[in-house]
């Protein structure tokens, strides 16, 4: 009964949102526009029945049969962007773990750092543009210079704070080298690595569409530019909404990651609120 | 442990000076590697040429094709700074009607962990052909930073010990008192993160919509200055943009730390 | 076993020098269960610091073994006071035992073994995969103390191990106690506040005085090595000697309380 219960709140809001947009999408539409952008926005019904066959079919054109936009524009927009936040996550954390171990190396980088991350990652597409040309390792430079800056400071945050008395722990027990940093800085880091990690997936999708907006031959964010070009708007809009769902599937595949590599973190928090 | 004596290590007792030491190698890296060829010198600048630029910059008087810079800078503070209180002032009531009312809480919960993930770029396009420049800008600033403010709000009224909760509702507090005595002292930090964060989006999102959809303001006088291969400028503006960042930054963090100062917290207890 | 020669240790922090031994001298031999005990604030946990080998003295000698302590000496092993903070959160119980033994480059099935071994000596065999913040503060201390056994040291240095613990829990872990050192043997030095477990629990108490701190004695303590929480303190020896430490601490508080005075 529970899980019911849980089941229908769950589904109460959304499943009711789209139902009055299915019905009613196009009338509140006509309430809100003016007659001549009314073409710009479709109704609902509208989008959805041109979404598989824009995104997920395979296309049959009079030159030939292509590839569904899925394999030929999503699939590779998603691997740029897993590479890239890849790297950043590698690089991010190996960095933010030798700068957060040394005191002055902290106090040298940290201006530096937070005036580098203050910078719009937007910003830095043209720099890249102009440095690494165009092509698949410019798009995936983007998408690291913007998702790395969240997860270095964050994992700096982390190992500065490790607890002292684990630290004398490992000390007195001679654990060292690897299986200190694997056993004991890491994993106390991880919570704050988590929170940078999370917040350079947003950053990361949304470089991801604008790495693809210029000079790009291919890529989701391509596409719907190319929709919004030839004034394809359904198409566009179906772009739009696979774009949120991406977005929404990935932040939940995130929080089941999250959820198993920080199950002690929760477990302890939960503990601690009961004790006090 | 021995104590090293040397200048180096005396200047590493002070992280500040560190700090400083650290600002000006970087400046003075960027000057060399272009110099020396590491870095091609007509796409990225050595530093020198950078600063010239950026007072070439503050001075120079606008044209109808670019903007001049103050213009331009006072357009993105504006932009910035609206969305910014029309962020935090929705975030703040939603999140406190939403937490106060725990069946108002399971029933949105899902929605806002489907809403919140949505890309903000995701509605450029649809934004770009209804609305103009400078509102679908503010849309896309006011939309990704109300979710910092509201899940921040969120923690803040679910962070109320209930134990002071408990003993206000046997104390028969009203309502107005219940807000001043245990929701606005809990709440508090968490709002004032929610803001810092929310600053952060906000400034972020602005450059993103004047570079991407052209709205008036410093990022489009970067795009301008990228598509005239004036790189000397393009990277001053990009500094000037990252000083905002660092200052606003700055700023929320010492006025974050002067409010909670005198502020008393309320775990477990209530002055009655 | 341990030796420590005319110790002085002074912390300098932003300007300020707190001297927190002035002149401590005393010897352990090998096997020996000795309690150190004194006022609050005397240096008790910075004797036991120097002799892990996690801090380094002003002046004096620190030895373990026979060689001058340099870092954590070979064979030595540190129970702290702050259980829950001296297991790690994120490793099971069992894990967490095994942690130094890894370090140690032991073998799977060995570590294995020593790991189901210690936990049984501690009385928790069953709690070998639970995490750490599962178990109430009294268990978490049993696996601090069982980390300890596995690593087969030959010194044990307890610094206040059960100052946060309820007073029940508490005198069953001081029998733990005897019970693990009288089975494995090691040298084992515990520091305490609490007179009456320091007498309940060494065969020698040394008495600290207060800041700044030297020896004031070193007791020999004769009562017999069967001990029993009820039997044992309320034995007429045991109220004698107990009287007596008490008597030299309160001395030692008043001295210097008159010397800040006067």
């Amino acid at each position: 009964m529970n899980v019911l219960r849980r089941i229908l709140f769950i589904v109460a809001l959304p499943a009711t949102a789209f139902v009055i947009l299915w019905f009613f999408s196009a009338d509140i539409r006509d309430e809100l526009l003016p007659r001549q952008k009314r073409f710009f926005l479709p109704s609902l019904p509208k989008i959805l029945e041109v979404f598989p066959d824009t995104w997920l079919l395979q296309r049959h054109t009079p030159a030939g049969d292509l590839p569904s936009r899925l394999t030929h524009d999503v699939v590779p927009s998603l691997i740029r962007l897993g590479e890239g936040y890849g790297l950043a996550l590698l690089i991010g954390v190996a960095l933010g773990v030798a700068i957060g171990s040394s005191r002055p190396l902290r106090a040298l980088l940290e201006p530096v750092l937070e005036f580098l991350r203050a910078i719009p990652p937007v910003a830095l597409v043209p720099v890249l543009f102009l440095l690494a040309g165009i092509g698949d390792t410019t798009k995936i430079l983007v998408i690291i210079s913007g998702c790395i800056w969240p997860i270095l400071l964050n994992t700096v945050e982390g190992v500065r704070g490790v607890d002292p008395t684990l630290a004398d722990t490992c000390r007195s027990y001679r654990v060292g080298g690897l299986l200190r940093l694997r056993t004991f800085i890491l994993r106390s880091a991880s919570p704050q690595i988590v929170t940078g990690a999370r917040q350079a997936l947003s950053i990361g999708i949304i470089l991801m569409v604008i790495s693809e907006l210029k000079a790009s031959s291919e890529g989701l964010g391509h596409t719907i530019q190319e929709f919004t070009e030839g004034f394809q708007y359904p198409q566009m809009w179906a772009g739009v909404l696979l774009l949120g769902l991406i977005g929404i599937v990935l932040s939940l595949l995130f929080r089941l990651v999250e959820r198993r590599v920080l199950v002690w973190y929760h477990g302890q928090r939960v503990a601690e609120r009961a004790s006090s | 442990m021995t104590q090293p004596s040397s200048v180096l290590s005396r200047a590493g007792r002070s992280p500040a000076l560190l700090g400083l030491l650290g600002l000006v190698a970087f400046g003075g890296l960027l000057e060399v590697l272009p110099r020396i060829g590491v870095l091609p010198s007509e796409y990225f600048p050595p530093s020198s040429r950078i600063l010239v630029a950026l007072w070439h910059e503050l001075g120079r008087a606008g044209t109808p094709a670019i903007p001049a810079f103050g213009t331009a800078l006072g357009d993105t503070l504006t932009t910035w700074l609206t969305g910014l209180a029309i962020a935090v002032a929705g975030g703040a009531v939603v999140g406190v009607v939403i937490g106060s009312v725990p069946l108002l809480r399971e029933l949105t919960a899902s929605s806002i962990e489907f809403l919140r993930p949505i890309p903000s770029v995701a509605l450029i396009p649809g934004l770009v052909v209804l609305y103009t420049d400078v509102v679908s800008t503010l849309v896309i600033v006011v939309y990704a930073s109300f979710w910092q403010m509201l899940i921040q709000v969120l923690y803040g009224v679910g962070d109320v010990d209930p134990v002071a909760r408990d003993t206000a509702r046997s104390y028969r507090l009203g309502v107005l008192h219940r807000i001043r005595y245990l929701l606005w002292p809990t709440a508090l930090p968490y709002a004032l993160t929610g803001i810092r964060l929310s600053a952060a989006v906000a400034l972020i999102l602005t450059i993103t919509g004047e570079l991407i959809i052209g709205s008036p303001g410093l990022g489009e006088n970067i795009n301008l200055a990228y598509t005239a291969l004036d790189a000397p400028t393009m990277y001053a503006l990009i500094v000037v943009t990252g000083l905002i960042g660092v200052v606003a930054n700055t700023l929320t963090r010492a006025a974050e730390r002067r409010i909670l100062r005198w502020h008393p917290s309320v775990r477990g207890e209530i002055p009655v | 076993m341990l030796k420590v020669q005319s110790l002085r240790k002074v912390y300098d922090g932003h300007g300020r020098q707190v001297e927190a031994l002035r002149d401590i001298t005393f010897s352990v031999n090998a096997g020996e269960f000795v309690c150190v005990v004194g006022p609050s604030g005397c240096g008790k946990t910075t004797i036991l610091r120097l002799l892990a080998g996690l801090i380094s003295p002003t002046s004096g000698e620190v030895g373990v073994e026979g060689r001058t302590v340099s870092g954590p000496p070979d064979g030595l092993a540190m129970v702290f006071q702050e259980y829950g903070r001296s297991l790690f959160p994120w490793l099971r119980v069992a894990a967490n035992v095994e942690l130094p033994l890894k370090a140690k480059g032991m073998a799977k099935p060995e570590r294995a073994e020593l790991v189901r071994e210690s936990l049984a000596a501690v009385g928790l065999a069953d709690a070998a995969t639970a995490y750490p913040w599962q178990l109430s503060g009294g268990m978490q201390q049993r696996v601090a103390i069982a980390r300890a056994i596995a690593f087969q040291p030959r010194v044990l240095l307890m610094d206040e191990p059960f100052a946060a613990v309820d007073a029940q829990t508490r005198a069953d872990l001081e029998d733990l106690v005897r019970s693990v050192w009288q089975r494995f043997g090691m040298t084992l030095l515990f520091v305490t506040h609490d007179i009456d477990e320091s007498v309940y629990l060494a065969e020698r108490v040394i008495i600290l005085s207060s800041s700044p701190t030297v020896v004031l004695e070193d007791l020999a303590v004769d009562l017999p090595a069967q001990r029993d929480q009820l039997e044992t303190r309320s034995d007429a020896r045991f109220v004698e000697l107990r009287h007596h430490v008490y008597a030299q601490v309160q001395a030692a508080k008043n001295q210097s309380a008159a010397k800040t005075v006067g």
